[in-house]
């Protein structure tokens, strides 16, 4: 995990990870959250929708934006404070996808920073776009 | 910029930040005044306000703003 403080961090500076998403996150997601709708639950209506397989809940994915944070940029000492994010492309069990984020902002006043995130699909090809709010919580000695 | 538009832009920031369209700030209003003006919001205000003139503050400036008046002058100080 990494640890920054907001003194070390510049803007442009970027952390990615990469993860596959698998059918058991998908299956988890619906017995914890119990979003039942078709289009994630039955690959034969999604199908009919267009879609060439049952679509990841986009808010599945947008949960990878948590550990972007929490965990790389800036890690430790993270307090998410907001997240926008716009769904591109669907997503579908089997794809990898690399999460990106860059710092976009910094507001040293209230030591807030905006981190632009991207998450990509084993085909380059943007599925979220997203902006995060990130606080800091205290460093501790 | 004059001051009144300062005060023009400040009150379109606290209609976003606040999502109220309606409210009406004066130099007077204070985090007493609206309900929801936590210190989360006044992080949101903040960097709202930074973005908005484009410029920064430094956290001591920021610290001890009693009300929106205060932060207006603030804002002309940067000027």
């Amino acid at each position: 995990m990494k640890e920054y403080r907001f003194e070390d961090l510049e803007i442009g500076m970027s952390e990615s990870f990469t993860v596959e998403i698998t059918e058991k996150m998908v299956n988890d997601f619906l017995c914890d959250i119990d979003d039942t709708n078709p289009l994630h639950t039955d690959s034969k209506f999604a199908k009919e929708q267009g879609y060439q397989d049952r679509v990841v809940y986009g808010m599945l994915t947008n949960a990878l934006l948590s550990k972007l944070v929490g965990v790389y940029l800036p890690g430790k000492y993270c307090l998410l404070q907001g997240v926008e994010s716009e769904f591109k492309k669907p997503v579908y069990i089997g794809d990898v996808l690399t999460v990106t984020g860059t710092v976009e902002e910094l507001h040293p006043s209230v030591k807030r920073m905006s981190v632009k995130a991207v998450i990509t699909n084993q085909n380059n090809k943007k599925v979220v776009r997203s902006k995060i709010e990130v606080g800091f919580l205290k460093y501790g000695e | 910029m004059s001051r009144d538009e300062v005060m023009s832009k400040l009150n379109e920031i606290f209609q976003n930040v606040f999502d109220d369209e309606d409210l009406v700030i004066t130099d007077s209003t204070n985090a007493n005044d609206i309900e929801d003006w936590d210190s989360l919001e006044q992080i949101n205000l903040i960097v709202s306000i930074e973005n908005e003139f484009e410029m920064m503050f430094e956290i001591a400036e920021v610290s001890d703003l009693a009300n929106v008046g205060e932060m207006a002058d603030l804002i002309m100080s940067k000027f």
